[in-house]
């Protein structure tokens, strides 16, 4: 594409200023644009990562024995351990309410949560539908269904909690909060004490059938 | 016959919006790009739904498959106070000024305060050859409070409050807005199949430092219908 510029040879003897083109040949500034593009398209990086956002109590002071566990009345419990197996149970472990085991599936746990968690995501989409109708700038109206959909995660029933052992897997457990959050359940616990005594024993029945 | 004469001129092109268009968009691309510094590991983390973005700033915690511990600080000027600080609690002879500095930009280390000099002597060239054992962390009750990852979020902690403060300060003196998302927070990054023992380990320390929220860094999934 460069430009060829002619000479017109006038014979005529006469000494004239040689016309010079003013133009620049741009091709090799457009090979080493692009040559640069190329390389900040290829080398940037568009999606930065996504977090979970995890909230822990503070300690507890072992000599304050003010502090009492709550009563849980609507608890699951989750168990994850080897070989991402994932068993759980309803209330309280006993011999005729052993764990079960299921599956970390749409067809397995999100099962189960979505059934326990039915209440809480029956209200939370009447208040969204309620929030759909409600004019968009009316923010009185939007905060107080925002306030109410708060109120109803802070009186929801079911508490869960998650008790991984020393076998599960990093994946596992944010796996588990995905579901959680994906089936809009407000309270979850990650238990760092691992299995009591008679949950490592019934979970390593089941293991080694 | 007289002959027909063709109009002879050079096919040529106006390449000038295409230039352009090609240098508006490089320079798009510098200004938006930030270069990554170079990970001594490569983690794949799980992913999750979940739409929240990175925070600007943060301490980030990787944790490797081995539960080998490795930090990083987004804020460079940060990161050097931090280290200056770790490296008189553990009596390491002091390093230069310059390597100090440079401490900042590194990306990712995970080095017993001990190594550092040694680490910051090398040419940067060499540095990714340098075998890196993780930071030690112990979460046994007496010596929680004694190892050195510990220390690099207790110390982190502070510092991220006296740079807000500081920030806080000099917009309120030029009369600026203050940007208040851009506070350091904690963050953890791990690989999908590190032990979850290994991420608890970590999490105490946290909590030890009084630190109770913090994220969990994860791949993008797509929300389910």
């Amino acid at each position: 594409m460069a430009e060829i510029i002619q000479q017109s040879s006038g014979g005529d003897g006469k000494k004239r200023a040689k016309k010079l083109s003013t133009r620049v040949d741009m091709t090799p500034m457009v090979d080493l644009a692009f040559l640069l593009l190329t390389f900040f398209v290829l080398t940037s990086t568009f999606s930065k990562p996504k977090v979970l956002r995890m909230i822990f109590p503070e300690k507890l002071d072992k000599n304050n024995p003010q502090v009492k566990q709550p009563e849980v009345k609507n608890g699951l419990t989750f168990l994850l351990t080897k070989d991402n197996r994932l068993f759980y149970y309803n209330g309280s472990l006993k011999a005729d309410n052993p764990p079960v085991e299921i599956n970390y599936r749409k067809d397995g746990l999100r099962q189960v949560l979505i059934e326990r968690n039915a209440p809480l995501i029956k209200e939370l989409k009447e208040l969204q539908n309620k929030m759909a109708k409600v004019a968009a700038a009316d923010t009185a109206a939007k905060n107080k269904i925002e306030r109410e959909a708060k109120d109803a995660q802070q009186k929801s029933s079911l508490v869960i909690l998650v008790k991984p052992d020393k076998d599960a897997t990093y994946e596992n457990v944010i796996d588990m909060i995905d579901e959680f959050l994906i089936t809009q359940v407000a309270k979850y616990f990650v238990v760092d004490t691992g299995f009591d005594p008679l949950e490592r024993k019934m979970v390593d029945e089941k293991l080694n059938q | 016959m007289p002959k027909v004469k063709m109009p002879r001129s050079a096919p040529s092109l106006d390449m000038t919006p295409m230039v352009d268009l090609a240098f508006l968009l490089v320079t798009f691309f510098i200004l938006t790009s930030s270069f990554r510094a170079p990970e001594p590991v490569i983690l794949d983390p799980p992913t999750s739904t979940t739409e929240i973005q990175i925070p600007k700033q943060v301490f980030l915690v990787m944790i490797d498959e081995e539960g080998r511990v490795y930090v990083d600080i987004t804020n460079a000027a940060v990161k050097s106070k931090v280290l200056k600080q770790i490296m008189s609690e553990f009596k390491v002879p002091a390093m230069s000024e310059e390597d100090m500095n440079n401490f900042g930009g590194v990306g990712p280390v995970g080095l017993r305060a001990a190594e550092i000099p040694a680490f910051m002597a090398l040419e940067s060239t060499d540095r990714p050859n340098y075998e890196q054992k993780g930071i030690p962390y112990d979460t046994a009750e007496s010596k929680i409070k004694t190892c050195e990852l510990y220390y690099w979020a207790y110390l982190t902690k502070i510092e991220a409050h006296n740079d807000y403060k500081q920030r806080e300060e000099e917009a309120k003196l030029k009369n600026m807005e203050f940007d208040k998302s851009n506070y350091i927070q904690f963050a953890i990054k791990a690989a999908s199949n590190a032990k979850y023992d290994k991420i608890n380990q970590v999490i105490q320390i946290f909590r030890e430092a009084k630190v109770k929220q913090f994220q969990m860094i994860t791949g993008l999934e797509s929300a389910p219908n």
